[in-house]
């Protein structure tokens, strides 16, 4: 009994941690490969360190925590007092049931409400940018406060309620009293809710994903934001300085609780003293620099929102772009103006279009440069949200290939260029050359080979999934009619019970480990793959003749109408299509890139070895705008994007169906829980009874 | 006599959300005296204690301190000092930081507060606990902590709740004695309340017995004892036979059927009276040579003596006895004039009956500590 009362302790310690344990381990491994452990390195760690955008992130997350939860403690612990000190028992509930509800309500809903909140004071005050660290910080501590009045009014609770009157027997005005004897009697629960706001604050996402500001940008947020590449180890080795950091703070917290205090030594005691002072201590100096730090010279702030992973930012000796435009720039206003100031690249990332639409669109956010896709493009050039660009003051434009001047989505009908490309890229399928035979390989329909069957990846995004299906049938993806919707959606009922799952990011580690064969994916991607493991290979989709049918996409620079700083952001444009920067750029991202200056470079060329026939495609350059009319995707209409979600939603609701008997499982868990509940309250009642009826049989007592 | 008044409660009143705490009582409370308010739960003692402290505002009613009305006056600015029921040490403070807590409060020098704290150890005998945690001290040390911290301010007044309630019996009597010492050493006047009428008696100066927010009787030890002025005060101090009786004449009463003398005077002819008789002052005697006859119910041995109850014409009287006699054993009893005592009629007359449902446990029941108002 007692051994497997031990085994099955450390099954649950397993199951709890396996996961984290697996990061650790993970965040010293030499390569970045996920599925192969090939030696231990510090590597990551040091890559995370010079990673300039997640430190000044890590900063941010830290200043926020702290100063977030330091106000909520002082606000919550004067709340628990206030609510303690109530005489009116129902005012009392009342008040702690309107507590408590903030942190039962989903955190979206809070979210939400308070972005809508903010919208509407800032509209009052007609302020452009209404979201920035100062709302952000009021969402922290709203969602806080109930978790510090929680942790507190126990405290109060359980102190000697004649304690506040032994004090002021003894002469202490109610001020001192409460300083002198209620405060120390519950710093325990201070601290506990002090740390508890800490670390929820700390690792918030959804709250602050909707309250937070242009130019702003918290550690989950930039983690989250990472996926249109993937998530690099160096995330691994975050993480586990977070989870070591917050695990030093639980077991502080858990020092100070009251029933360890008792049971610990004096010298324990002073120990545990120390240690939670000098936390503090750190955190009170840390403050204090990044205030002072924060004053000084005039700034030019520029705000730039950019998908995840999707700049060079000098990690592995790269060129770090932004920090590289802050000083050409400050070189370049000084010998214009001779004034000096300082140049700051406020540069936050989003996760995907419809991410920087929601934001854009709310228009409690100002940004001066964003990079969306092609068809986004046109639909924020539709919509008003991004203005032209004056290309006088970029004339690096002069390098764009001509063909990519006026692609499809900006093509220059009013005169006006609203967008300069950045990157473009061409959906191929990656494939394992060990499991897949040669002759199978070449079009679409690998994808639909039930010979695969369990091995095959698929989209999980609507637009990219009935894209293959129609590339596939051969239905033109940007007029296809409802019933062609609807031919491409069997087309990928079909598929359904072949595919293994539909990924995004996942596909890299299921390829790169083996535990998938077939995937379709982003080029620049699958080259990340490949190079992970040598048994992938990749392929453009093709027809007999060797024409390319898939996508082609591109992404651009743009400015928003809500942008500050127009200038500023046209110099930002024309800084990353200079030699330098756009090399650096192409280099890091691996996508194919519109700029001469980078095509035509030889060392590039040399850098891409055979890399670059596969980014850029075997095709003739001048069958490109072609590829892009034909197989771009372009912004659909009202009504089919409202056709395609519900398509989607079609498919996806079949995928999460599940097997009966989860259903039945249910069921009974249910039945069980409500059966015994029935059976105690029937045991209650009869006991009540005999209850009653034995006492009114029996005489009074006096 | 020419004693100081120190404290007068005038007409004083209480309501707790519509009940009556307090029915306009008046009190006087003299320098260098340990008075003790003694009562039932709920009797209103605590409360009283709690208004001369200042931690209740009476509704109605002056609070007197030295003569001035002190009804408005915070409990910080008053010169009483209260040793609380759960003795409210302060526990993120070791014992000498809980003395010296009132002088700190004071900007007192620290060698002073050495000098006063180590005096102060000294007299409750916990020389040497200066380092000392409070939270792991016994209860009666912390008792000694409580008083210690209360009485370092050298306060006019000594306010004790209940202070040895939650202790063990053996160390409740010496902390009796060493209560009665100090007080006698500080010439501080001692505010005492207690449900315990054996630690009221032997304590106190003055007893004041309180129930239903009145006061019933304030009085010596010995005269609420001897001369209780009603039937609760006779039935809650000490046992009591209480009878219904008629006063026939001055010195002549009628109970029990039987005509008795005594030594009361001053009622009307014939007026029902209650008459009370303690169980030590009755005689066992033969049969025959009985005022009174009965049958013995039953026998208990208690120590000192045995506690028998007899049925007397339906009245279960208590009798005790150093003699043993048997259950169902006929016997007489002779009770002495003096050890008669006639009380007026009052609302309490009819609530205490004969020893018919009486036993040790539902005594002790009835004693559980005083509810907290």
């Amino acid at each position: 009994m007692k051994t497997a009362n031990k085994v099955y302790t450390w099954l649950v310690f397993i199951f709890l941690y396996m996961p984290i344990a697996v990061l650790i381990f993970y965040s010293f491994n030499a390569s970045n490969s996920t599925s192969a452990f090939s030696g231990f390195s510090l590597y990551w760690y040091k890559e995370l360190f010079s990673d300039s955008a997640t430190l000044t992130a890590l900063k941010n997350t830290l200043i926020l925590a702290i100063l977030s939860s330091v106000i909520a403690t002082v606000i919550g612990t004067l709340a628990a007092a206030g609510i303690y000190k109530m005489k009116n028992k129902y005012v009392k509930s009342g008040i702690m049931a309107v507590t408590n509800i903030p942190m039962m309500n989903p955190e979206i809903v809070t979210g939400i409400s308070m972005m809508l909140l903010f919208v509407f004071v800032g509209g009052l005050v007609h302020s452009s940018s209404t979201l920035g660290f100062g709302t952000l910080l009021i969402a922290h501590i709203t969602f806080n406060l109930p978790y510090v009045i929680l942790s507190v009014l126990p405290k109060f609770k359980q102190m000697d309620k004649h304690l506040p009157e032994a004090a002021l027997d003894l002469g202490c005005t109610p001020a001192q009293s409460f300083l002198k004897v209620e405060l120390p009697n519950v710093m325990s629960g201070i601290v506990s809710g002090f740390i508890m706001a800490f670390t929820l604050s700390l690792d918030d996402f959804v709250i602050s994903y909707f309250t937070i500001g242009s130019g702003f940008e918290t550690l989950p947020i930039r983690i989250y934001s990472m996926t249109k590449k993937r998530v690099t180890p160096d995330m691994y080795a975050l993480s586990a300085l977070i989870f070591v950091t917050i695990l030093i703070l639980l077991i502080l917290s858990n020092m100070t609780s009251d029933k360890e205090r008792t049971r610990m030594s004096q010298k324990a005691k002073k120990r545990a003293k120390i240690a939670v002072s000098s936390v503090f201590g750190v955190i009170g100096v840390v403050t204090l620099i990044v205030l002072i730090a924060s004053s000084g010279t005039k700034t030019l702030t520029l705000n730039v929102y950019n998908w995840g992973e999707y700049i060079s930012d000098g990690s592995d000796d790269s060129l770090d772009v932004n920090a590289a435009f802050e000083e050409y720039y400050a070189q370049k206003y000084y010998e214009e103006t001779g004034e000096r100031v300082k140049v700051r690249v406020n540069y936050t990332t989003y996760a995907s279009n419809e991410d920087l639409y929601a934001k854009l669109k709310s228009g409690a956010n100002s940004y001066d440069v964003i990079v969306p896709s092609d068809y986004m493009i046109e639909r924020f050039i539709k919509e008003g949200l991004i203005q032209p660009i004056n290309l006088e003051n970029v004339p690096n434009y002069q390098y764009i290939k001509d063909d990519f001047k006026h692609p499809f989505y900006d093509t220059g009908a009013d005169g006006n260029t609203y967008s300069v490309m950045y990157t473009y890229g061409i959906v191929g399928i990656i494939y394992n050359t060990e499991k897949v035979d040669e002759e199978d390989i070449g079009g679409w329909d690998l994808l639909w080979n039930e010979k695969y069957k369990g091995q095959i990846l698929q989209f999980n995004n609507p637009r990219d999934a009935f894209g293959t299906a129609m590339y596939s049938l051969g239905i033109d993806v940007n007029n296809a009619t409802e019933e062609e919707w609807r031919m491409a959606l069997d087309e990928l009922r079909k598929q359904k019970p072949i595919v293994q799952s539909y990924v995004m990011d996942e596909v890299y580690n299921k390829m790169e480990s083996g535990e998938a064969w077939i995937a379709a994916y982003y080029a620049g991607d699958c080259l990340s793959m490949i190079e992970n493991n040598e048994a992938l290979d990749f392929y453009y989709p093709q027809d007999e003749e060797g024409n390319y049918i898939t996508n082609i996409f591109a992404d651009a620079m743009c400015i928003p109408t809500s942008c500050a700083n127009k200038e500023l952001a046209e110099e930002y444009i024309n800084f990353m299509l200079s030699e330098e920067p756009a090399i650096a750029n192409a280099e890091y991202i691996y996508y194919a890139s519109p700029n001469t200056l980078v095509t035509e470079n030889a060392e590039y060329q040399d850098y891409l070895e055979d890399d670059y026939d596969v980014i850029y495609g075997t095709i003739p350059e001048e069958d490109l705008p072609e590829l892009f009319d034909k197989y771009a995707f372009r912004n659909l209409p009202q009504d089919k994007l409202e056709l395609e979600n519900r398509l989607w939603e079609e498919l996806k609701v079949d995928a999460s169906s599940f097997d009966p008997s989860v259903y039945i499982v249910c069921a009974v868990m249910v039945a069980a829980v409500v059966g015994f509940g029935i059976f105690k309250y029937v045991q209650k009642r009869k006991r009540r009874k005999l209850y009653w009826n034995n006492n009114a049989k029996s005489p009074a007592t006096a | 006599m020419n004693r100081k008044k120190i404290i007068e409660l005038k007409n004083v009143a209480k309501s707790f959300d519509g009940e009556v705490v307090l029915d306009h009582i008046n009190l006087d409370v003299y320098e260098k005296e340990f008075i003790t308010l003694l009562g039932p739960s709920g009797c209103g003692k605590t409360t009283t204690l709690r208004i001369i402290a200042g931690f209740v505002t009476p509704d109605t009613g002056d609070v007197m301190f030295d003569g001035v009305k002190i009804n408005d006056v915070p409990p910080y600015k008053r010169h009483v000092n209260t040793v609380f029921q759960k003795y409210a040490l302060f526990p993120h403070l070791n014992v000498y930081e809980n003395i010296a807590f009132a002088l700190r409060l004071k900007k007192t020098s620290e060698e002073e507060i050495y000098k006063r704290v180590e005096e102060m150890l000294a007299m409750v005998n916990l020389a040497g606990f200066e380092k000392k945690d409070v939270n792991l001290l016994s209860g009666g040390q912390q008792q000694r902590v409580a008083i210690a911290r209360a009485l370092i301010n050298n306060p006019r007044v000594l306010l004790l709740d209940e202070p040895l309630g939650a202790l063990d019996l053996k160390l409740r009597k010496d902390m009796q004695n060493e209560l009665k010492n100090i007080q006698r050493k500080t010439g501080i006047t001692f505010i005492y309340v207690t449900h315990d009428q054996e630690e009221a008696l032997s304590m106190s100066d003055t007893v004041v017995v309180m129930a239903d927010g009145k006061i019933q009787q304030i009085g010596s030890p010995t005269d609420i004892y001897n001369e209780p002025e009603n039937a609760f005060v006779a039935d809650f101090i000490g046992e009591s036979n209480i009878l219904d009786g008629v006063m026939l004449d001055d010195y002549k009463a009628r109970f029990s059927g039987h005509d008795f003398e005594c030594l009361d005077k001053g009622f009307a002819k014939n007026e029902a009276v209650d008459v009370v008789v303690r169980p030590e002052d009755v005689d066992v005697v033969d049969p025959e040579k009985g005022m009174l006859k009965g049958v013995v119910d039953s026998v208990t041995f208690k120590g000192v003596h045995y506690e028998i109850i007899v049925t007397i014409d339906n009245f279960k009287w208590m009798i005790q006895s150093t003699d043993y006699v048997k259950p169902g054993q006929k016997i007489g009893i002779y009770i002495e004039p003096d050890a008669i005592h006639i009380m007026k009629k009052s609302e309490y007359s009819d609530m205490f009956g004969d020893y018919s449902s009486f036993s040790d446990e539902l005594e002790h029941l009835s004693d559980a500590t005083e509810e907290e108002e």
